[in-house]
């Protein structure tokens, strides 16, 4: 049977992971290679590097992180920000990608999906969507790190992404993000009802209940997990025990080889 | 002074990332070479690797112009690893588009039937009997897919299945075996600690064969001695 993928997220700036609250307020929480390896040994299932860079020197790091990290990790790793082209996917997944999330750029050039996955297979191509309840209670798309409102509705693109070629969803809700209450149940479940691809939930995790309600009643396949790992109020392990006990299949940690 | 080591040639169709594959395949009594050229990368090597990433018709372009020989050589007992797209080239023909694979195996490789396509994470080996030595010695459990596509063997190639796994009603082939050709329809790169322990048994295996054969670090080429 197909496990609930717990996948960590390690948002990415110059060669630092640093963490956010609602995309502004950043803090230094570590070294990239270290916590992606770490956190394999806890028993992720998947680590996601979200670039955050906001300069074209601090992105050029980023696909030598990724290939130090993919020298050491042996579980899937997906690289999202900055990634415009179907050359941008082609040198993250040279670099140690295994997929590729495409968020603003996928917006600007819906046509991007398609190239991307006709060249390298949709199960390598990611749409993130960040979205943000409107004026009326619709979901909206939003962009550019969650700083420029789109007209997009987000069930309706996420439809969208998923016809151009997307293999997956990695779905953020901004108002959410950072805000440990648990995920989007609504928003979550709008969309993963409506595609036929994984949807990873993501924004707002605060505890092992939160995985749960978002896959038992929000429909989602995996669950993005970042901030109460790195401050260290819980454990991959501790997490998926919970799920466990929920009665959702989830990989059993690795065991120890000497 | 000098160590044996075994030739592993990674047969490159420039989809993808083989990165970590390259690395799960370095030891210090391994050479690890990605070869472009189809004929090239089943000379000269103790063992080929075909990686998973990429799609089936521009993969069967890369393989065309060596079809023939990369198919003889597995024939003829070269060790393989075909691993997700590279064990959908041991067989026929694929619904993903037009190509022609390899053909060590009999049969066509089908979308996968299954409300959610791909299927994207880890999933439980159900192994057939008798348990296959590189399944017992990795003790591979929960392994991690991304497919959109898997094989369906016909005739006498179902026997070859070692372990099939389940995506929502659809049964499918998670890895096969013919002789020395392996192939995994998951990523063992990227099934953790057990997967890469599967691709070090498989090594193993190519390791004892190739010192049988006394090629084991030789530099005499292949094509010299035929």
């Amino acid at each position: 049977m197909l496990t609930r993928r717990v996948i960590v997220c390690l948002d990415v700036k110059g060669a630092r992971v640093v963490k956010g609250v609602q995309f502004v307020g950043l803090r230094d929480v570590g070294d990239p290679v270290a916590l992606a390896t770490r956190y394999e040994a806890e028993g992720a299932d998947e680590i996601t590097f979200l670039d955050i860079s906001a300069s074209a020197e601090e992105r050029a790091t980023l696909l030598d992180v990724a290939r130090r990290t993919a020298e050491q990790l042996f579980i899937p790793l997906t690289i999202g920000g900055g990634v415009r082209t179907a050359a941008d996917v082609a040198r993250a997944l040279r670099a140690g990608a295994d997929k590729v999330s495409l968020n603003s750029a996928a917006v600007s050039r819906p046509e991007v999906l398609t190239e991307a996955a006709d060249r390298f297979g949709a199960q390598c191509v990611v749409a993130s969507i960040d979205a943000k309840r409107g004026e009326g209670g619709a979901w909206k798309v939003w962009v550019k790190g969650g700083r420029e409102e789109t007209p997009l509705e987000a069930v309706a693109w996420a439809q969208e992404c998923v016809a151009r070629g997307a293999g997956e969803i990695l779905l953020t809700s901004i108002d959410r993000d950072g805000a440990r209450i648990g995920y989007d149940i609504e928003l979550t479940r709008a969309v993963a009802d409506a595609v036929q691809v994984p949807v990873i939930a993501s924004g707002g995790a605060g505890d092992a209940q939160h995985l749960v309600d978002a896959v038992q009643q929000a429909h989602a396949d995996a669950v993005l997990v970042a901030g109460i790992l790195h401050d260290g109020l819980t454990t991959v392990a501790a997490l998926k025990d919970v799920m466990r006990s929920a009665g959702l299949p989830v990989r059993a940690l690795p065991e120890i080889v000497v | 002074m000098s160590i044996d080591r075994l030739r592993i040639s990674v047969f490159d169709y420039e989809a993808g990332n083989l990165h970590s594959l390259v690395k799960s395949l370095e030891t210090e009594f391994t050479t690890v070479r990605v070869e472009r050229d189809p004929a090239a990368a089943v000379r000269n090597t103790d063992a080929l690797v075909l990686p998973g990433v990429g799609a089936f018709t521009p993969a069967a372009d890369r393989l065309a112009s060596g079809r023939d020989v990369m198919r003889a050589a597995l024939l003829d007992g070269l060790p393989c690893l075909g691993i997700c797209l590279g064990m959908q080239l041991l067989f026929d023909h694929s619904d993903e588009g037009p190509g022609e694979g390899l053909s060590v195996l009999t049969g066509r490789v089908t979308r996968l039937d299954a409300q959610r396509v791909p299927q994207i994470g880890w999933n439980t080996l159900e192994p057939t009997a008798p348990l296959d030595a590189l399944l017992a010695s990795s003790g591979l459990d929960t392994v991690y897919f991304a497919n959109s596509f898997v094989c369906r063997p016909t005739g006498a190639s179902a026997q070859h299945v070692i372990a099939y796994t389940t995506h929502e009603t659809d049964r499918f082939p998670a890895a096969v075996r013919v002789g020395n050709v392996v192939g995994a329809q998951f990523h063992p790169e990227k099934s953790s600690a057990a997967g890469v322990r599967f691709v070090r048994a498989f090594l193993r295996e190519a390791t004892q064969r190739a010192a049988q054969r006394g090629t084991l670090g030789s530099s005499v080429t292949e094509d010299v001695t035929s």
